[in-house]
């Protein structure tokens, strides 16, 4: 759906849109969602499959993580969204695979040696 | 503060300023020689006493609260001490583990410095992020959440103080974080599809059976060879490793 084509052009373009500019129907929003559905009666209801549950990690202050082999700075660190830039990124090693590292074969392959026998 | 006032009031000075030093009387008349020229230039006929006197109506010129000059005559009370307000500030018990903390760089710590923001690392790469389990990306996203939390409430912090100084830092760090950002959802939208197309793929696999139940889809027709060093790499790795039979079973989310 897209606003009215004279919305798009001139200074409109630069203003916020307000339900003044606009026809009836005008659902501005407010970028969250609905978490249930409107009744004819006015009411609502609220359907618990929309609204938002946010899982949050176990052990989130402890989580580290574990550092590739080549990285001789430390091997295991505390989970934070920055990697150290003595370590060097690496491009994968991916070469004969059709997909690269979409490949479904090297995938089943990787599944069958790591998780395929209990 | 009457005492720093009373100095730059030169013309308007003695007996007040003395009794509002809290000098006695006995001791402001040290200086005895104002009194007895002036009584005695009362007996004068001389030209001082017909010097015109000019009135000012105004009776506070001078008095300012902005300088604190206190008031032009002295009072009844100018010399009782005044009292002072304590020095009150109430010790407010905090929680040092405080979830809200997590919106500040430590606990008890308002702001990092422009250095201390700008001392980051580079963002994850993908290809670091394709070996990493569920578990792991799920807390790494949450990581940079709460890493661009606390740098929008710092932001904001800056700019409710306009000082004027430490948002490209901030901004660039954020930067950062989203690139890291994208990266999970690249690793994770590229193993979904990855594994769409391994479900046909194992479809066709004489080696899985689909439908074999809990421990018996994988089917292997001869065992590897160097099968237990394998494994030992897998135990080792195994933090770091998708897991991927979860991941047949249902897709990632």
């Amino acid at each position: 759906m897209r606003p009215t084509q004279i919305l798009g052009v001139g200074k409109y373009r630069h203003l916020k849109l307000t339900t003044k500019d606009v026809g009836r129907g005008f659902y501005k929003g407010n970028r969250t969602g609905a978490m249930g559905r409107h009744t004819k009666y006015g009411g609502y209801i609220i359907e618990w499959s929309k609204v938002r549950t946010y899982v949050v990690p176990q052990n989130l202050s402890e989580s580290k993580v574990r550092m590739p082999d080549h990285c001789y700075i430390y091997n295991v660190l505390h989970l934070t969204p920055f990697v150290s830039r003595e370590v060097r990124s690496e491009p994968g090693d991916y070469k004969g695979l059709a997909k690269g590292p979409q490949d479904p074969y090297f995938y089943v392959e990787q599944w069958k040696r790591y998780n395929g026998v209990d | 503060m009457p005492v720093t006032a009373a100095a730059p009031n030169a013309l308007r000075a003695s007996s007040g300023c003395a009794s509002r030093l809290g000098l006695s009387l006995r001791q402001a008349s040290i200086f005895p020689a104002t009194t007895t020229m002036r009584a005695a230039a009362k007996f004068s006929t001389t030209a001082p006493q017909c010097k015109r006197k000019t009135k000012d109506s105004n009776k506070r010129r001078g008095v300012s609260s902005l300088y604190g000059s206190g008031p032009r005559e002295p009072l009844s009370m100018s010399n009782m001490p005044l009292p002072k307000p304590v020095d009150f500030k109430p010790k407010i018990e905090v929680d040092e583990s405080h979830g809200l903390w997590g919106f500040f760089p430590a606990p008890g710590k308002l702001l990092l410095t422009p250095k201390e923001t700008e001392e980051h690392g580079r963002a994850w790469t993908v290809e670091e992020l394709r070996r990493k389990s569920w578990e792991d990306l799920h807390a790494l996203w949450w990581k940079c959440c709460k890493e661009r939390n606390m740098l929008a409430t710092a932001r904001e912090e800056l700019l409710r103080g306009k000082l004027g100084f430490g948002e490209r830092e901030i901004d660039s760090r954020n930067e950062e974080v989203t690139k890291t950002m994208r990266a999970i959802k690249h690793a994770l939208t590229e193993r979904f599809y990855t594994w769409q197309d391994a479900v046909d793929v194992a479809k066709s696999d004489p080696e899985i059976n689909l439908d074999g139940g809990e421990g018996q889809v994988y089917n292997p027709s001869a065992y590897e060879e160097g099968y237990d060093e394998v494994d030992v790499a897998a135990i080792e790795d195994e933090a770091s490793r998708v897991t991927a039979e979860k991941e047949l079973k249902e897709p990632v989310r």
